[in-house]
């Protein structure tokens, strides 16, 4: 199953920090989707079935831990919270 | 391969353009170069260690506080990268030696772009030039060595850049240690990250970073990446200082059967250049030309004509110099049926990592295809909108972001033979295969 999401910013933009960033080292990356099963509000999946990440900061602490749980269980370790 | 054609394409033009007084240019002429596999570039004067010394004098050392004045001047000139990103090179320097000394300069001349030839030239034609530029970046940055990087089957820049070293041997400069590395020879091949890998030990591919100005691993020494002609231009510049440096651009002008490296002073126009560097197969100027790369942009031919080849005025209307190709599309050929087989070209030039370049650009280059062939239905359509979307931004390199700029400005620049496409009729086009793309293994 895939759904077609409005991509949002891509490339994170300099500022200042609000809070951490949910990064994706798409490189590394297989596509095994844990990610948006455990953080559906800042993972979408695009046609071919690969994440795409929230790119703002995570001020909110429910969105931060929903982050952490799809770094935590990424088996390829694709994901970095930065 | 065709050798037929290398006389200049225009005997009785000038192959100069006019410079303020005082100027220095790079090149004392334009060099033509065959498609492929350029053996020399004939055009341009070859200067050996004699004549670049009688030339620019001795070597400057930046040991010191001249290295300071180097950044300055670079600063002062807006000396920006040469490889495509144009991102500005005394930052680019100062990040790297507030990073720490020890680590490694990379003067890369890998040339993935098969239309370009521009470092070619320069390796061919003004080695010590770019080994200057080199030799003062490993001083100002303290690094331990200096790299030229090269693609296998550059042979003929591979023996300049030798014989250059071992003229500077033989002759007792003091040079920091420089060697040559090989890359394999594929498009991306050329890309900073890729280097980088290779340097720590690990495959020729482009990798994420997550702090790009700090590209390599922790606990790995730092490496500084510039193109081969920013690094000649520093060179150029320590030399004559930012009051004389004339801030040219090398260019590539391609035709289907050669390639053309001129150097376009800052006032000239783009339709200028084209007049002394294209025969036109019908006399006509071209319809539209691709600018900066085979991942860059196409324009239409009255929109870039009176353009001055100035970056910053480029910037301003979404275009950029790029790695300096200049690909103009003659009336006859079809620019949607180019940029398809661009587009498949670069899809297989996917380094295979990522999943919206792996899977995404051969789906893009399909439904391009059922474009060409007329058969787009309303839903393929809307599947080449919704992929060009998702795709954008989404690789560890700039390599689909690159080609999905082609195919966009490509559906737009051409929306004529996009239209004659969609009705299920060819366009007809009598010429094909204007761009150089070499053959796959």
């Amino acid at each position: 199953m895939s759904r077609v999401v409005p991509l949002r910013e891509a490339r994170p933009q300099a500022g200042p920090a609000a809070g951490p960033r949910l990064r994706l080292d798409p490189s590394v990356c297989d596509g095994v989707g844990i990610c948006s099963h455990l953080a559906p509000d800042l993972v979408a999946v695009d046609s071919w079935g690969y994440p795409v990440v929230h790119a703002e900061p995570l001020t909110d602490k429910r969105d931060v831990r929903q982050a952490e749980a799809a770094v935590n269980a990424c088996p390829r370790k694709a994901l970095h919270l930065l | 391969m065709n050798h037929l054609h290398l006389a200049h394409p225009h005997a009785d033009a000038p192959t100069t353009s006019p410079l303020p007084a005082g100027a220095v240019r790079m090149l004392d002429g334009t060099a033509v170069l065959p498609l492929f596999d350029a053996e020399q570039a004939t055009g341009v004067t070859v200067h050996d260690l004699a004549a670049h010394r009688a030339h620019f004098g001795p070597r400057r050392s930046y040991l010191g506080h001249a290295a300071d004045t180097l950044l300055a001047d670079m600063d002062a000139v807006e000396l920006s990268g040469r490889g495509g990103g144009h991102f500005p090179t005394a930052a680019k320097w100062r990040s790297v030696v507030r990073a720490g000394a020890g680590g490694t300069v990379v003067a890369n001349a890998a040339e993935g772009e098969p239309a370009i030839a521009k470092d070619a030239v320069l390796l061919l034609t003004r080695p010590h030039l770019v080994l200057d530029g080199l030799a003062a970046a490993v001083e100002v940055l303290g690094a331990r060595e200096g790299v030229v990087w090269l693609h296998d089957g550059a042979w003929a820049s591979a023996r300049s850049v030798t014989r250059a070293l071992e003229e500077r041997r033989a002759a007792g400069e003091a040079d920091p240690p420089i060697r040559i590395m090989l890359a394999p020879a594929r498009y991306l091949s050329g890309e900073a990250t890729g280097i980088i890998r290779t340097l720590e030990g690990g495959p020729t591919l482009p990798r994420w970073v997550a702090d790009p100005a700090r590209p390599w691993s922790p606990g790995q020494r730092p490496v500084l990446v510039n193109n081969a002609e920013t690094l000649a231009r520093a060179a150029l510049l320590g030399y004559v200082g930012a009051a004389a440096y004339a801030p040219t651009s090398l260019l590539t002008v391609v035709s289907d059967t050669y390639r053309v490296v001129v150097e376009a002073g800052p006032d000239e126009t783009f339709g200028q250049v084209l007049a002394r560097s294209w025969r036109s197969p019908d006399g006509q100027p071209p319809v539209a030309a691709l600018l900066g790369g085979y991942g860059g942009s196409w324009v239409r031919w009255q929109q870039l004509a009176p353009m001055p080849v100035d970056n910053a005025a480029l910037k301003t209307v979404g275009l950029s110099v790029g790695a300096g190709l200049l690909g103009p599309l003659p009336h006859g050929a079809c620019g949607i049926e180019e940029s398809a087989r661009i587009l498949r070209y670069l899809a297989r030039q996917s380094a295979k990592q990522c999943g919206p370049c792996v899977f995404g650009l051969p789906a893009v280059a399909d439904l391009v295809d059922r474009l060409v062939e007329g058969r787009l239905g309303r839903r393929d359509k809307h599947s080449l909108d919704t992929y060009v979307r998702e795709i954008s931004g989404r690789g560890a390199c700039r390599h689909p972001d690159g080609a999905l700029r082609m195919l966009t400005t490509a559906l737009t620049t051409f929306s004529d033979d996009v239209a004659r496409h969609k009705h299920g009729r060819s366009c007809d086009a009598p010429l094909h295969s204007i761009f150089p793309l070499p053959e796959e293994a």
